[in-house]
């Protein structure tokens, strides 16, 4: 038996909606046969019934919904369809969900799941990568799972928070990664994870983007160069300790991001190692993000708009050189 | 401003040989300026009318500086077309937080006068990628691309010599292996590792005082000449007088008078300005317990040698018992090494960090002589005096001079 990263994502809400009568899940076209835009709900209507719960096509109100059904004491999961469409649930997201504890200290444990990412030929609309802007409001968890395993438990802990999570599920890796079963371990939420340890410089990343610079990892190993690979796993809160610690061994550090470059995770990343580990840095910390336009949807534009393995590797030799 | 010379970064004007409304010539000569190394013609890039000229003679400006305007034939102008900056469109600088910031990188405000000048970035020079020769265009000035070379330590290895308390001399005998022949961190704590188990001890404060102050002295391009002085007249001028000066003291007595008459030879250069003492106080090397102290002697050249010789005495006792305070060794221009009483001929002492001149005088000897005039060898006492500079105040020649000033003034004793 094998799990994909998609299945995992389906496992997690079974779980939930089994083990916790307060979950619910709510979103556009996600019961009945359809089963959501991607079938991440597949199933889940005719085993919970009542529970799987179609909405009108207005993000604004699911969130606003859930927020609600939160304050009286529920564990709602929203499915956007696609993370690019959760702005327009940003003033529910940001305005009343982030800010609800510190108003009113009545807790908000919603979660939204994002749809997040680009697969070839999804355009502008259907492939953005939003955790930077969820990132830069306060009262939000961000997460973003890179693999099967930490897409099944981090959304089981993602309900379990009493704050609101913002779920970015990567549709990419849906369908690409396989497990060979459901974990049993996990790894907490605020923790990074060395995916791969190295030496010689260190790729803080997440999401899809760890894969990416794991098999960057894998054509300098050839080389007799090392890289250590970071999956930040959680973007909000950041495990800076880790990434330090990383750092401190290999002295050298690329970000990797698919999201636009202005301000954002990498950035953040790299604000926190200048300010804090300054000492230990062979050269000047170095990022690569997609390019500062909107998402191209010709494949060939496309993959040359998200860092790829080889703009990757590009970058870690002029880090590598410096 | 254009680059005439490869090295060249910027250059000073020393004359504007036309004004605005004069026609000028294409090519035609129409500024001088002056680079570290010649004086040179800027030329016109085509034929017109002088409209202005932005430039002021003494000015400095940068290669790719806007010096003046040539009204030219709408042809001529075309040619430069795509040498022009190109103006944001509309007040777009106006309108965009930070706008104006970034293209003040370019300005720079000069010494003194507070006049400033725009770079025009596309006038800058040109250079094919992967040249050796890379241009930053981040500042005004271009910068080699290895400045990172050998001598970069990165944030990583400075960290750990701060913790260590090293200072850059200290790791001179480690061969860095990384890019450029940087030292790595890898390279330090290897080396850490292979001096660890030596016998060590902890060095005494005047030690610790030497050391740092040879080692930012050093940090200057030190140069040294030298020149032999017969010591008879000296001798013999020492017997007749009372107390006896020593020989280092007809030097330095001598070095005060010379530098009296050349007094920008100890001028010293900082930041761009000749900065010059208003009195002659010069030093003097006691080799003190485990180091080198150096007392000032104050208004060498306005002090007879007699006094001198009672003052270098008392000097030299507080200095062996350790006494001196901090007036008593700080502000001198120049200094004077007696290495002759450790037998040596020759040397090249390094002058304080703080000053530019150091006269050495080595040990005297009797050498053979030519005598012109009997045609025969004759005996004489003879001794070598160094004079160690730093090269960016002064050349060989200015420091020759004073040199030989110095051995004159030392050939008449008695005028001392």
């Amino acid at each position: 038996m094998s799990v994909t990263y998609l299945e995992a994502i389906r496992e997690a809400q079974a779980k939930l909606l089994r083990d916790d009568d307060r979950v619910f899940i709510y979103g556009q076209d996600i019961a009945g046969k359809f089963g959501g835009a991607f079938k991440a709900t597949k199933g889940l209507a005719e085993q919970f019934p009542g529970r799987v719960l179609n909405t009108p096509i207005s993000e604004d109100a699911m969130v606003g919904t859930a927020i609600g059904a939160a304050m009286e004491g529920m564990r709602p999961i929203v499915e956007m369809q696609f993370a690019d469409f959760s702005s327009v649930a940003l003033n529910q997201i940001l305005n009343n969900a982030g800010t609800q504890y510190w108003r009113t200290q009545t807790p908000c444990p919603i979660t939204v799941r994002l749809p997040s990412g680009g697969t070839k030929g999804s355009g502008p609309f259907h492939s953005q990568s939003m955790e930077g802007i969820y990132s830069h409001y306060p009262g939000l968890v961000v997460l973003t799972p890179a693999t099967v395993e930490d897409a099944y438990t981090m959304l089981i802990d993602a309900v379990a928070i009493d704050d609101p999570v913002i779920y970015c599920e990567h549709k990419y890796l849906y369908y690409h990664l396989k497990a060979d079963a459901l974990p049993t371990e996990k790894l907490p939420i605020g923790k990074a994870r060395v995916v791969r340890p190295g030496r010689d410089l260190s790729i803080v990343t997440n999401s899809a983007m760890v894969h990416e610079a794991l098999a960057v990892a894998q054509q300098f190993r050839a080389e007799g160069i090392e890289l250590e690979v970071v999956d930040l796993r959680s973007v909000k809160p950041l495990d800076t300790a880790t990434v330090l610690a990383s750092v401190a061994r290999t002295g050298r550090l690329l970000c990797v991001g698919e999201a636009f470059p202005w301000g954002g995770v990498t950035a953040e990343v790299i604000a926190r190692v200048a300010t804090e580990g300054f000492h230990l840095l062979d050269a000047a910390p170095a990022r690569i993000n997609a390019k500062d336009t909107p998402i191209p949807y010709h494949p060939n534009l496309w993959s040359e708009h998200r860092p790829n393995a080889k703009t990757i590797a590009a970058k870690v030799r002029q880090v590598l050189a410096e | 401003m254009p680059q005439l010379g490869e090295s060249m970064a910027e250059a000073t004007i020393v004359a504007i040989k036309v004004q605005p409304g004069d026609k000028v010539s294409a090519d035609q000569e129409i500024i001088e300026v002056e680079t570290d190394k010649a004086v040179m013609g800027v030329t016109t890039p085509c034929a017109g009318e002088i409209a202005k000229i932005d430039a002021e003679v003494k000015g400095t400006y940068a290669v790719g500086a806007v010096l003046g305007y040539v009204e030219a034939s709408e042809a001529d102008a075309a040619r430069f077309q795509k040498r022009a900056p190109q103006l944001p469109k509309g007040d777009v600088a106006k309108e965009v937080p930070g706008r104006e910031e970034e293209s003040a990188t370019a300005v720079r405000t000069q010494n003194g006068s507070g006049s400033h000048f725009q770079v025009d970035e596309t006038a800058l020079p040109q250079v094919a990628a992967g040249s050796h020769f890379q241009v930053d265009k981040a500042g005004v000035l271009p910068v080699p691309a290895g400045t990172k070379g050998a001598g970069y330590l990165s944030p990583r290895v400075r960290a750990r010599m701060a913790e260590l308390q090293l200072t850059q001399a200290d790791l001179a005998g480690i061969a860095g292996s990384g890019n450029a022949g940087r030292v790595t961190i890898k390279d330090l704590e290897k080396f850490l590792g292979g001096i660890e188990g030596q016998p060590a001890e902890k060095p005494s404060a005047i030690r610790t005082g030497v050391a740092d102050a040879m080692r930012r002295s050093w940090t200057r391009p030190l140069a040294t000449v030298g020149l032999s002085v017969c010591l008879d007249p000296i001798l013999q001028d020492r017997a007749k007088r009372d107390p006896k000066p020593g020989p280092a003291l007809y030097a330095l007595r001598a070095l005060a008078l010379a530098l009296a008459e050349q007094p920008n030879a100890a001028a010293r250069l900082i930041g761009g300005r000749a900065i010059r003492s208003e009195s002659i106080d010069i030093g003097v090397a006691v080799e003190a317990q485990d180091g080198i102290m150096v007392p000032v002697i104050r208004n060498a050249d306005k002090t007879s040698l007699a006094d001198l010789t009672s003052r270098y005495t008392e000097l030299v006792d507080l200095a062996r018992r350790r006494r001196l305070t901090g007036d008593m060794t700080s502000g001198g221009i120049a200094s004077i090494s007696n290495f002759g009483t450790f037998g040596l001929e020759w040397g090249t002492p390094i002058p304080l960090p703080d000053q530019t001149l150091l006269l050495g005088l080595g040990m005297g000897k009797k050498v053979p002589a030519w005598d012109e005039g009997n045609g025969a060898f004759v005996p004489r006492t003879e001794a070598q005096v160094t004079l160690s500079f730093d090269h960016r105040s002064l050349d060989g020649g200015g420091a020759g001079r004073l040199l030989k000033r110095i051995v004159e003034l030392l050939a008449d004793p008695a005028k001392l």
